[in-house]
């Protein structure tokens, strides 16, 4: 282990990659991979990485399968960037890549770890708000990990990324309502996977249990 | 229950709420929820939930991973540079320098029938006796780290192959453990204790060390510890032999 640590978890640092300065530098980017440019794609690599990595380690639970998934995605990206046109954000480009290739080994590979214990314990109570989210964010992603992939995915892009409707669409090539339908759907499961989750969580509605909004 | 607005509208914002929680919501499609939500109490609950799910999942995880492992073995697959496991497996073809390449080419002979059989049982027999000669030769211990890195305020792990993410951070969590370094190409992580403190005394801090690799030692998805070199370092070796590191 010479030289800089590979882990920081002390100072997280997501770019802001849904800026217009963001999303025009990664056009360049993009532009110079085109051409064969190696420090180009390092640092396109770079940036997408972490978050790649986040993301796909926990919808697979494993690095190395999430690892995997990466170096696929971007495979494609130094074979493609010169059929990039910018229609849509570059994000929006990988993402959809890493998407379909995350699916793909979802579908494909037996190495996901399969869900052996639907029952999922409570988050303790406690006070201190620090481990509280912890607990919280440990079993929300226990949670997910009983929710169909499709859903799966759609939560982690919309909640954990960020993206928009719109983009989501186009990330998972599928028609805007299916991505709002997959949401609605997820979020009902959730509801009934975390009971708990509204009463133990530091909301604004006073701890009362949550009603699904139907009449 | 819910206070105003008809079902239909009720519906859109119910489905738009996700967005409307991570603020990538249209402005149009604000214009037309908002009001409904502001006077619905379902929807006002629902999307405390929600803005709960984005924060949750938007916290900073424990362990982050650092791209250059990644991104060398990617280049090596784009430079069509053979993976050396995948290469013995697969095609069976000899990875190294031309010398190596050359002699490789000897191996496209083949002997015919039981002279091949024989070759192949005095292969093993060779091999092993090799391995054998070999294994014997080393010492009982060898560390795989940095010994520059090692110092008393840092101890270098291994999990078990079949922890996941979660359970890694599990460890960390129950044994006081925070990663300050790695993986490393061998899965290898530097920890200190998540309480260390510079200011703390020398004893203190070696004292912690050593409760810290006594917790981690004790839990069965660490798989090996690296000894602490000012403190107990025969009982660290013995727990090092004892993993069978």
């Amino acid at each position: 282990m010479k030289g800089t640590p590979y882990i920081d978890s002390t100072t997280p640092s997501e770019p802001n990659y849904r800026s217009g300065s963001s999303a025009a530098r990664e056009v360049e980017l993009i532009s110079r991979i085109a051409q064969g440019d190696r420090k180009a794609f390092e640092e396109l690599y770079g940036l997408y990485h972490r978050r790649l990595a986040r993301f796909l380690t926990r919808l697979t639970r494993r690095y190395d399968v999430a690892e995997e998934v990466i170096n696929d995605t971007f495979y494609i990206v130094w074979r493609k960037a010169g059929d990039f046109r910018g229609d849509s954000q570059p994000s929006t480009w990988i993402l959809g890549i890493a998407y379909r290739k995350a699916r793909n080994a979802f579908r494909s590979s037996s190495r996901i770890l399969a869900v052996e214990n639907p029952e999922i314990p409570p988050p303790l109570l406690t006070s201190d708000e620090s481990i509280r989210s912890e607990e919280l964010r440990d079993w929300l992603v226990q949670a997910l990990v009983q929710l169909p992939i499709e859903q799966r995915l759609a939560v982690e892009l919309c909640y954990e990324l960020g993206y928009s409707c719109e983009e989501i669409s186009t990330i998972m090539s599928c028609p805007v309502n299916t991505v709002k339908t997959r949401l609605f759907h997820a979020r009902a499961k959730l509801q009934k996977l975390l009971p708990a989750l509204g009463g133990t969580a530091p909301t604004d509605n006073g701890g009362r249990t949550r009603s699904e909004g139907k009449r | 229950m819910i206070a105003t607005g008809d079902s239909a509208s009720h519906e859109a914002a119910w489905r738009a709420l996700p967005w409307l929680a991570n603020g990538r919501i249209s402005q149009a499609e604000r214009d037309k929820i908002e009001p409904h939500v502001q006077t619905c109490h379902a929807c006002r609950e629902e999307l405390a939930f929600q803005r709960l799910l984005c924060n949750t999942l938007t916290q900073p995880d424990r362990v982050t991973y650092a791209p250059g492992p990644s991104f060398r073995k990617l280049m090596d697959r784009i430079d069509g540079t053979p993976q050396p496991r995948k290469t013995r497996e697969r095609n069976n073809t000899v990875v190294g320098p031309p010398i190596a390449r050359k002699f490789s080419k000897v191996s496209l002979w083949r002997p015919p029938g039981l002279a091949w059989a024989a070759s192949f049982v005095l292969a093993i027999a060779l091999g092993g006796i090799v391995t054998t000669a070999y294994r014997s030769s080393l010492p009982l211990y060898t560390t795989h780290t940095d010994t520059a890195v090692g110092t008393s305020s840092v101890l270098h792990i291994a999990f078990d192959r079949s922890v996941t993410i979660g359970a890694a951070e599990e460890v960390l969590r129950s044994t006081g453990a925070r990663i300050v370094e790695g993986p490393d190409s061998t899965g290898i992580f530097g920890v200190t204790p998540d309480n260390l403190d510079a200011g703390k005394s020398a004893a203190r801090m070696s004292r912690e060390m050593h409760v810290l690799s006594t917790r981690l030692r004790a839990d069965p998805r660490v798989r090996w510890v690296e000894p602490i070199p000012e403190e107990n370092s025969a009982g660290s070796a013995q727990a090092q032999t004892s993993r069978g590191s």
